[in-house]
């Protein structure tokens, strides 16, 4: 079932930038242990690679014709602690991405799930194809998008955050550019691959510190920086979700879940 | 020497406007001050006599708006390009603090510090063809002091994805985003601008100062410490090595000997 590599990443070249694609084909990019461990490599990669002054841009993308499905619900369901676990390490890479020394662009086709949609909204800047579509429909798992709530309060506004937080809804790439969680739409796949290019080179072209002073003056002014008045709730956000996770009604839920669609939980 | 900004008082409308066509109203110091003191009369003016000043028109003389800080008078001075932003900053803080609606007049350009003072108005007001937008990364510099105005008026993610992409984007794109209030036929400018004018100031004065004065409440507007922050922030920015060997490059002189 899985693939070889779920998360591939290329060394910095001289545009500057990291990048990391989600490449588990096989389960639309969804977040399983294996995954979120390659990611949390990629991106102590690129903390290294910006404290050494080598990088300016993390992009984020995908293959396949999902962005990411959101947490890999066989893993989630197998195990109760699992679910929990995923919070946790999901909150901590929203938090370092958000921390990141360096610009974090997401490029997103097809879904943007849950977690997936909360390490977009974790991005400075976010491009997107039509075919993107972006929410959190975990009411339905008896579990909170919490721990997106703070960088998605920032980037989506206090109505916006309510309708994608709590509604459940998934949005399409022009709703979400409305919503400013995306911040270009293009066309289709393939343009989205150029304007991944155009958007790294663009960066590349900018001041270097310009750039790093500017991202982390913006986390102080909207707040998601680590001590701001949005991102200091991370830690907290976390917890309550783990708490929820680790409860009885997202425990059935999750189990009703998945054996509708699949029969009895994998052992 | 002639004045870099003009103000006049008309049937209940103040007009302060940028007066340095020759170099697109590029933001010298002095011309900051002015602006400064203009803002200051308009103040004085309403407190003592509301009636005459119901609405505020921030325009520019000449085919552009603002061209944003005029860097090359001050080529090679980091100290004098802080000063600029220091002065800069409280100059947005003091336009927002104007009790009556203000409206920006926006017509060819409103690049950087112009855009700035575009974007703190209540309206801005231009047209397709207009050039505004944020291109200070381009130049190594640190856009600050105008972030925490355009999150407030575009909101915090659209405002961190432009401010860190930088250049320039038309007047059309510039309403589709919400960096301003209305795009008009860029013949129509003027007049699209005195209707508008003319519709507030027929409008309750006290209703409309106490919405303002809550609006600036609530949205964080007079957070004068966050202001004198990113004056701080972007004059440490500018003064480094990196924007004044862009700046220079940019503007054509030799950046300045460092001694470090």
């Amino acid at each position: 079932m899985t693939d070889p590599a779920p998360l591939r990443w290329t060394d910095p070249g001289p545009d500057r930038s990291l990048i990391l694609t989600l490449a588990s084909n096989s389960t639309r990019n969804a977040l399983s242990k294996e995954l979120f461990a390659a990611l949390e490599v990629g991106v102590s990669q690129a903390e290294a690679a910006a404290r050494e002054d080598r990088i300016d841009a993390v992009l984020l993308r995908a293959e396949g014709r999902a962005f990411c499905a959101g947490f890999d619900l066989a893993e989630s369901a197998a195990e109760g602690r699992t679910l929990v676990e995923f919070v946790e390490r999901l909150s901590a890479l929203v938090r370092r991405l958000r921390d990141l020394d360096a610009i974090v662009v997401a490029s997103v086709q097809g879904p943007a799930l849950a977690g997936g949609c909360a390490l977009v909204a974790a991005a400075d800047i976010v491009i997107a194809s039509m075919s993107a579509t972006f929410g959190y429909p975990v009411h339905r798992i008896g579990v909170s998008p919490a721990v997106s709530l703070p960088t998605l309060l920032a980037s989506a506004g206090i109505g916006g955050a309510r309708l994608l937080a709590l509604g459940g809804e998934m949005v399409t790439a022009e709703r979400a550019l409305a919503l400013g969680i995306v911040h270009r739409v293009v066309p289709d796949e393939h343009t989205l691959r150029v304007e991944e290019v155009a958007t790294l080179a663009g960066l590349a072209a900018k001041g270097r510190v310009a750039l790093r002073e500017t991202k982390r003056w913006l986390n102080r002014v909207d707040g998601t920086s680590r001590h701001g008045a949005l991102g200091s709730r991370s830690d907290e956000a976390a917890r309550a979700t783990a708490d929820l996770c680790a409860g009885e009604e997202a425990r059935s839920m999750l189990a009703a879940v998945w054996a509708a669609r699949h029969g009895a939980p994998r052992a | 020497m002639t004045a870099c900004v003009r103000t006049s008082f008309d049937g209940g409308v103040a007009r302060i406007e940028l007066a340095r066509p020759e170099v697109r109203n590029a933001i010298s110091l002095v011309m900051i001050g002015e602006l400064r003191a203009a803002i200051g009369a308009v103040a004085e003016r309403a407190a003592s006599s509301p009636e005459s000043v119901r609405v505020t028109i921030l325009q520019g003389e000449g085919s552009v708006f603002c061209a944003g800080m005029d860097l090359k008078a001050v080529a090679n001075d980091p100290v004098a390009m802080g000063q600029m932003l220091r002065d800069l900053s409280r100059a947005l803080l003091e336009l927002r603090r104007l009790p009556m609606p203000t409206i920006a007049r926006v017509q060819g350009a409103a690049v950087g510090g112009g855009c700035g003072l575009a974007v703190v108005c209540d309206f801005a007001v231009t047209h397709a063809e207009a050039k505004l937008g944020y291109p200070e990364v381009d130049l190594g510099v640190c856009p600050a002091v105008v972030a925490p105005w355009l999150m407030r008026r575009i909101g915090a993610g659209p405002a961190r994805a432009m401010l860190l992409m930088g250049g320039t984007i038309t007047g059309r794109e510039a309403l589709a985003r919400g960096l301003v209030t209305h795009c008009v036929e860029a013949a129509e400018l003027p007049a699209q601008v005195a209707s508008l004018a003319a519709s507030l100031a027929s409008g309750g004065r006290l209703a409309l100062e106490c919405t303002k004065r809550l609006l600036n409440e609530l949205d964080g507007s007079l957070d004068e410490r966050i202001a004198d922050e990113a004056a701080e922030l972007s004059a440490r920015v500018i003064a480094g090595t990196e924007a004044q060997a862009r700046i220079s490059a940019r503007i054509g002189s030799k950046p300045p000997a460092r001694s470090h």
